[in-house]
């Protein structure tokens, strides 16, 4: 892929520069279609009628991004044994340089995150968004709330203080009332008989690993399915959102099939792109 | 119910409208994203501020205020052999932990537990194959509005009663127990009285209820008249020890507590037949 513009008012200097900006990004378009996926993802188009409610989603996405980032600070001081746990925690909150702020975001940042995920899902619950084609994203969500909520619990643990300590007896006898499969999981979490060493190590692996690779999967899998569906008009909207009697839009003069298409793989600079 | 040839058309037809008449996402959309991302990080600042400088670096006081505005920053270290403390989930979990007072152990308590958050979860899941009507305006959709309205409701309203929940303190309890050896009429036994103060210390009132006494915390049954089922003081202070022996996996171990006040315990429930 040349750059070469066709009509060249430019001057030479300016030819070249451009020259050299664009050459990585052909040079990465050319290789992995990234820069074009990204282009998709910017300037696709969404109704025009989206409002502030809207925004709940990439809110939510903000808030699990600063628990992902506050947490991976925290895991730097953070020691998951009992001997040493609380003490670390002391440590962060009134030793190291702001560690007062990195926990107290991450604490704090937990509620703001399942109480985003919970008006997210009434959002799209009153708006009726849930519907045809939106089957799977929903349950996505639904995933991700749950898995949310098991993120929330075994966070509880770590501070390895009493309130965290004797919740967690009771959560995972709870647990074990469960029929069948609920002993079993008990002794799972516990790792054990007691809730001790093992117990706060698996805690600490499912809080930091597992879980979180979890949702990092499903976030992907909800944007996905986000992009390639398009964001869902208010149900007052005209863009053909709820009722049997919406008025007819204008014939489309564009060729291509209003239907989903894939990301535009037909290089980023005819799509939109510059000149 | 629409077909799904409608809810087809609808959506090309939605597909196209965007198309033609929608905005780009870059810079629009995003502009509002990115003014909600603020305030949502700023929000999570401003909390975290708040409740590190009304809190103290002892686990007990506020920086000499009388509480802390958000909580302390800690409470003390974990341990496994005090039985006083009253078990409290984070607050996301108080709907359901006060649930668990509604429903009576051992037979319902599953329904608690288990039960109602899975049928929740299985609710939400089925939700759009259930409801698979064309319409989203939501007056048009009574039925979803009303469902809206009584979830919010009952959440809040439990969410709310799980935090106000009042746990009785230790120190409070144990001033029932010469009433208690009054009524039940064993204050002419040592072991039984000492075994009613350690009942009143050591946490059993946070799920127990007795004689009016305590919380039916996880429907913890009521053990007034527990000691009529002729079980001896043996039965009562092995089940204490390590209630999983028994079938019971919701009661936490009190081995901790030792032979002598375990003993004392048995004697106390083994008496414990009722008010006379």
């Amino acid at each position: 892929m040349a750059v070469a513009p066709t009509r060249s008012r430019k001057s030479p200097r300016r030819q070249k520069l451009e020259a050299a900006v664009n050459y990585p990004l052909d040079w990465l378009e050319e290789r992995s279609g990234l820069i074009g996926a990204v282009r998709y993802f910017l300037f696709r188009k969404v109704p025009g009628d989206t409002n502030w409610f809207h925004t709940l989603g990439s809110a939510t996405l903000t808030a699990f991004l600063v628990q992902a980032l506050t947490g991976a600070i925290l895991a730097m001081y953070y020691q998951p044994h009992p001997a040493t746990a609380y003490q670390s925690i002391n440590h962060i909150t009134n030793d190291v340089t702001l560690g007062w702020l990195v926990r107290g975001m991450h604490k704090w940042g937990a509620s703001v995150f399942i109480i985003l995920m919970f008006f997210h899902m009434a959002r799209v619950f009153l708006f009726g968004a849930y519907k045809y084609p939106r089957e799977l994203n929903w349950i996505v969500g639904v995933m991700l709330l749950a898995v949310g909520m098991l993120e929330g619990f075994t966070g509880y643990l770590l501070p390895w203080d009493q309130t965290a300590y004797w919740a967690t007896v009771v959560g995972i006898n709870l647990n074990g009332t469960a029929p069948i499969l609920g002993p079993f999981l008990a002794d799972f979490l516990r790792g054990g008989a007691e809730i001790g060493n093992d117990t706060l190590s698996r805690f600490y692996s499912l809080h930091m690993l597992l879980i979180p690779g979890l949702i990092f999967a499903l976030i992907g899998l909800h944007l996905y399915l986000v992009v390639r569906l398009g964001v869902s008009s208010p149900p007052w909207s005209r863009e053909a959102a709820g009722g049997g009697d919406y008025p007819a839009a204008p014939p489309s003069t564009n060729g291509r099939s209003g239907l989903t298409q894939p990301t535009a793989r037909s290089g980023w600079r005819r799509n939109g792109g510059e000149s | 119910m629409a077909s799904i040839e409608d809810r087809r058309a609808q959506f090309t037809q939605y597909k196209q409208d965007v198309k033609s008449r929608g905005k780009s996402f870059y810079p629009y959309a995003m502009f509002h994203d990115t003014v909600m991302s603020l305030v949502v990080v700023s929000v999570i600042i401003a909390l975290a501020c708040v409740w590190y400088f009304t809190s103290g670096t002892d686990p007990n006081t506020c920086g000499g205020k009388d509480s802390c505005l958000l909580g302390p920053r800690y409470s003390e270290p974990a341990d496994p052999g005090t039985t006083n403390f009253v078990p409290r989930p984070d607050w996301y979990f108080y709907f359901l932990f006060y649930l668990l007072r509604i429903f009576k152990w051992p037979n319902t308590v599953i329904l608690g537990t288990v039960g109602i958050p899975t049928i929740l979860l299985i609710i939400l899941i089925v939700l759009p194959f259930v409801d698979v009507r064309r319409e989203r305006r939501l007056l048009r959709r009574p039925v979803a509005l009303i469902a809206a309205v009584l979830v919010v409701i009952s959440m809040g309203v439990l969410t709310y009663k799980g935090a106000t929940a009042k746990e009785a303190l230790a120190s409070e309890v144990v001033q029932a127990v010469p009433t208690w050896a009054q009524r039940q009429g064993f204050a002419d036994d040592k072991d039984a009285v000492a075994g009613a103060t350690v009942f009143a210390t050591s946490g059993c009132t946070a799920c127990h209820t007795y004689l009016g006494t305590g919380s039916s915390n996880l429907g913890a049954p009521d053990l007034s008249a527990i000691g009529k089922s002729g079980q001896g003081p043996n039965f009562f202070s092995t089940y204490v020890a390590d209630p999983s022996k028994y079938g019971n996996n919701v009661m936490p171990k009190f081995a901790a507590l030792g032979q002598t006040k375990l003993h004392q315990l048995g004697v106390f429930l083994s008496e414990s037949k009722g008010p006379k």
